[in-house]
């Protein structure tokens, strides 16, 4: 009966709708939170992080906040996904459905809200003029490298989740040091060449660094950090999508 | 295990199962980690043991058997909630599950928003619910309610909008409980006629329960289930004949009210 493409798009939409309506139900800021929990800590991170760094980056707001928004929508979906299967298994047990619609709709309903942050981003841009149309390819690539690791990772965690519950308390503890060894709020240039390998292996450090590029006027990542990263990108999702397609057919003998 | 499917074209047949057995991992309460490291065997519990079924369009099958016999497993089975470790389950056309009905609404939405998202959980699209969404309002008998979030509907409430959502999405095969009877009097009449018709438009449906009178009043054909294993299958009447031999104690007659 989920053949058809349409009807999985169908629900895909109205699953996202949910997340999107019952996200700010009873709020009166609504969607602003959106941008505001990010100037925040803009705001905060860019205050006290000034006495530290010793050389002086461009745009130093703008850079930040670039990157806030891009590490928010990663580190939101990523914790969100992460228990879905678990929280929904109300609707697991009613009927068959499409499983991926559950940490799907979570990524798609943060993706929203990147993009309507993104819109109000225009306004700084135009400002510092940090962005020229031969930027929007990178940007393409950076959108598509982050979609794609997102959806990869929390494939992989909300299906092992279902087993294992460890894994949510991991993606928690994880997400912290993870926040540390991505390049937001210092440069790649502090790091020194003999742990650089730890950044490599973190995919996120280019596609951080692709938005901070096209968007606040950065240094671009290295061709080797790309292609490493890029290569990672792949793998991990071949890996999620895979273990999800096995798993997802018992997630109810283990809720 | 013949059921005699050679006589049958293909076509008529609704749900298939073919040497079906299931396996669940026994979950012990806080099992501690020196625990499961030393004992690295999990235990293991077969709910089904090589089942094999054939249910034609048009077929009403009363499943029946003691607590923990597999009915909820095959049931699950047979709805693709659930996968068997091992066989095959074929089934055409929509399945939907009149069991727990109020489950999967989510509390912050109205009740419109929650037919939505119910609806295509049970595989209907968003075009067909709009053009049935009057008709599924108008069933479950919420009137102005349908715009208020869920968490402020009664019990019955729910079940009726739940009953009206998957009385509505076309099902081809229903599966039920005995706790079919849901909400007032006048919608118990109102759900009784809509099986009614159901039943008599020839479409499958699979009822487990403990309630004989419900399933020789329904059923065309029985099956009893014991600690996972098909051990009669036929009429209904002579299922439940074998089933009150079953039990040590002579099962009570219900009382006729």
């Amino acid at each position: 009966m989920f053949n058809q493409p349409r009807h999985f798009w169908d629900l895909l939409i109205g699953m996202t709708e949910k997340e999107l309506k019952a996200r700010y139900k009873r709020t009166f800021f609504g969607f602003l939170w959106v941008i505001v929990n990010p100037i925040l800590q803009m705001i905060v991170i860019g205050f006290v992080f000034r006495f530290f760094i010793k050389e002086p980056i461009q745009n130093y707001y703008l850079y930040l906040l670039v990157g806030l928004l891009v590490w928010n929508f990663f580190s939101l979906s990523l914790s969100k996904a992460t228990s879905s299967i678990v929280n929904e298994r109300s609707l697991i047990k009613k009927a068959k459905f499409p499983r991926e619609v559950i940490p799907l709709s979570i990524i798609l309903s943060n993706l929203f809200h990147l993009m309507i942050a993104f819109c109000l981003l225009i306004i700084p841009i135009l400002i510092t003029g940090t962005f020229s149309i031969i930027n929007s390819p990178k940007l393409f690539v950076a959108i598509i490298m982050l979609i794609t690791f997102t959806t990869g990772l929390s494939l992989l965690t909300s299906a092992l989740n279902v087993r294992f519950r460890d894994i949510n308390f991991f993606v928690q503890a994880f997400l912290i040091i993870w926040f540390y060894i991505t390049p937001i709020v210092y440069t790649i240039n502090v790091i020194p060449r003999s742990v650089i390998w730890i950044w490599r292996l973190n995919p996120l450090t280019s596609v951080v660094q692709l938005f901070q590029n096209s968007l606040a006027g950065a240094a671009p990542p290295g061709p080797a950090m790309v292609s490493i990263n890029i290569f990672l990108i792949i793998v991990l999702t071949i890996v999620g999508v895979q273990v999800f397609e096995k798993e997802s057919k018992y997630f109810d003998d283990w809720l | 295990m013949t059921t005699g499917y050679n006589n049958m074209k293909h076509k008529d047949i609704a749900i298939r199962l073919t040497n079906v057995s299931k396996k669940y991992i026994v979950h012990h309460e806080k099992p501690t980690l020196v625990e499961k490291l030393i004992n690295r065997k999990n235990e293991e519990f077969w709910a089904l043991k090589d089942i094999n079924l054939e249910i034609g369009v048009g077929e009403r099958i009363g499943v029946i058997g003691p607590n923990g016999s597999g009915k909820t497993t095959l049931l699950k089975l047979i709805t693709g909630i659930s996968t068997p470790t091992s066989g095959t389950v074929k089934t055409s056309g929509k399945i939907v599950s009149l069991i727990d009905l109020e489950a999967g609404f989510h509390q912050e939405l109205t009740g419109l928003q929650n037919i939505f998202l119910n609806g295509m959980i049970l595989g209907m699209s968003q075009n067909e619910l709009k053009t049935k969404l009057q008709g599924i309002i108008n069933f479950a008998g919420i009137g102005k309610f349908i715009d208020m979030p869920i968490f402020t509907y009664s019990e019955g409430m729910k079940l009726r909008l739940g009953f009206s959502i998957a009385a509505n999405s076309n099902p081809d095969i229903i599966i039920l409980d005995e706790n079919l009877a849901v909400g007032d009097r006048d919608f118990v009449i109102k759900s009784g006629k809509w099986m009614d018709s159901f039943i008599g438009s020839g479409k499958v449906v699979i009822i487990a329960s403990h309630n004989m009178d419900l399933i020789s009043r329904i059923c065309s054909k029985a099956i009893l289930l014991e600690n996972g294993s098909i051990i009669a299958r036929g009429t209904p009447s002579k299922v439940i004949m074998k089933y009150n031999c079953l039990s040590d104690y002579p099962r009570p007659i219900r009382p006729r009210l």
